[in-house]
């Protein structure tokens, strides 16, 4: 039997809620999301067209269109779903830490390691997030939004803590350690670091941040 | 200089301005060489006998716009006055001000930059090294007058204010943020680095 991954806590998956049509396309998706992630990590984002995707996912490509606009779109829901799916070690690794720096220096890091794999991949969809349309940067917003979310929650509770002090707007803090963490993947891409020093590196540019607001 | 070597020279400032104008209008995927060509009045032959390729053209068209703006701005930051954090706002309000009027081509030239066939130089601020240069010029006299802590480690800083600079552009790419915009933000994330770079 194929056994499709269906992510439970995804919002579009919800069985009793879903028509039988709706629950194939979704399964259509999936398929295809796989046999594109498999095509791009083997060739790179140029070595993967639609239709080696679709004969990869054994469907005709007007099925892989009718979910999927172009390339960019199918990247970007690659990517979407990469991130989803980070939430929850995320979280762990915010549980386990000492000090603001430590849960963002063990969350940002969490990304690192499960993205070391597949770092074309990843630079290849951060690459077409710079050209998306506006549909496509408002989808991108949704999945991003639980983890950006997860960064200001670790700075308003070293605020609480005492050990932050609010001199500027968390949410500048916030954004900003974010683009540092994406900004962090390419040079890791291009020198082969190892993610302990893409890591560190990243740790770096967080303390130079937090600086400004340590208590 | 011989027919031949003009001949060239006017060749690739055609299509480099033609590439320029197509990559900002359309987009650089969007783009073939082919169109360049015919926009420029050449053949896609005499394209490929200047380039190597589609983003070897786009590498080329930035490096000529970074040199336009350095020549202006070599003369401007010698007279720039006030504390380092102001010349610093300044210079990125600058930058921002100049890739915002072709800011579809600054956007393409981030997402090529991601491309593993370049090398590591190829950055949008990496290649950059008098852009880079500037501000660690700025950031030492900023120590001299203690401003800047002495022991503060300043390609660290420099690599945080870029990576600050260069990702503020995704607000343009949404279509949220004009360069105006872009500063405001890029002056409150250096008053923010900065306020730990205080000597204590």
């Amino acid at each position: 039997m194929n056994h499709i991954p269906m992510r439970m806590n995804s919002p579009a998956v919800r069985p009793q809620k879903m028509t039988r049509r709706a629950m194939a396309k979704q399964q259509t998706r999936e398929k295809v999301l796989q046999a594109a992630r498999e095509l791009f990590i083997e060739r790179g984002y140029e070595g993967g067209t639609i239709r080696d995707i679709a004969k990869a996912a054994g469907m005709s490509t007007g099925a892989v269109f009718a979910s999927f606009a172009d390339k960019n779109e199918l990247f970007d829901a690659i990517l979407n779903d990469d991130f989803a799916a980070l939430l929850e070690p995320m979280q762990d690794a915010v549980v386990g830490a000492a000090s603001a720096r430590g849960a963002l220096v063990g969350m940002f890091g969490a990304a690192y390691r499960a993205h070391a794999h597949q770092l074309p991949l990843i630079l290849a969809s951060l690459a077409a997030s710079w050209v998306r349309t506006p549909e496509a940067e408002r989808l991108r917003r949704e999945s991003m939004r639980p983890i950006r979310a997860l960064v200001l929650e670790v700075l308003e509770r070293g605020v609480e803590r005492g050990e932050l002090v609010q001199r500027f707007d968390l949410r500048l803090i916030a954004d900003l350690m974010w683009d540092l963490f994406l900004a962090g993947y390419r040079p890791a891409a291009f020198d082969g670091a190892s993610v302990e020093t893409q890591t560190d590196r990243l740790g770096d540019r967080i303390d130079v941040v937090l600086t400004a607001v340590k208590a | 200089m011989g027919v031949r070597e003009t001949q060239k020279l006017e060749t690739r400032r055609k299509v480099l301005e033609a590439a320029r104008d197509l990559f900002n209008e359309i987009g650089y995927e969007e783009t073939t060489i082919r169109a360049v060509a015919e926009r420029a009045g050449v053949s896609v032959g005499s394209v490929f006998t200047t380039f190597a390729s589609k983003a070897d053209v786009l590498s080329q068209v930035m490096d000529d716009r970074v040199d336009a703006l350095y020549r202006e701005l070599d003369h401007v930051a010698r007279h720039m006055r006030g504390s380092v954090i102001d010349r610093l706002c300044s210079l990125f309000a600058i930058h921002y001000d100049f890739e915002c009027r072709r800011v579809r081509l600054f956007l393409a030239h981030i997402a090529a930059s991601f491309s593993p066939s370049l090398d590591s130089s190829t950055v949008p601020y990496g290649r950059n090294t008098r852009f880079k240069a500037m501000i660690i010029d700025m950031l030492r006299e900023g120590q001299t007058k203690g401003e800047v802590r002495d022991d503060a480690d300043l390609d660290l800083i420099l690599d945080t204010l870029m990576g600050a600079y260069a990702w503020n552009y995704r607000l343009a790419a949404a279509g949220e943020a004009d360069h105006a915009d872009m500063t405001i933000i890029m002056d409150r994330q250096i008053r923010l680095i900065f306020h730990g770079l205080l000597p204590r």
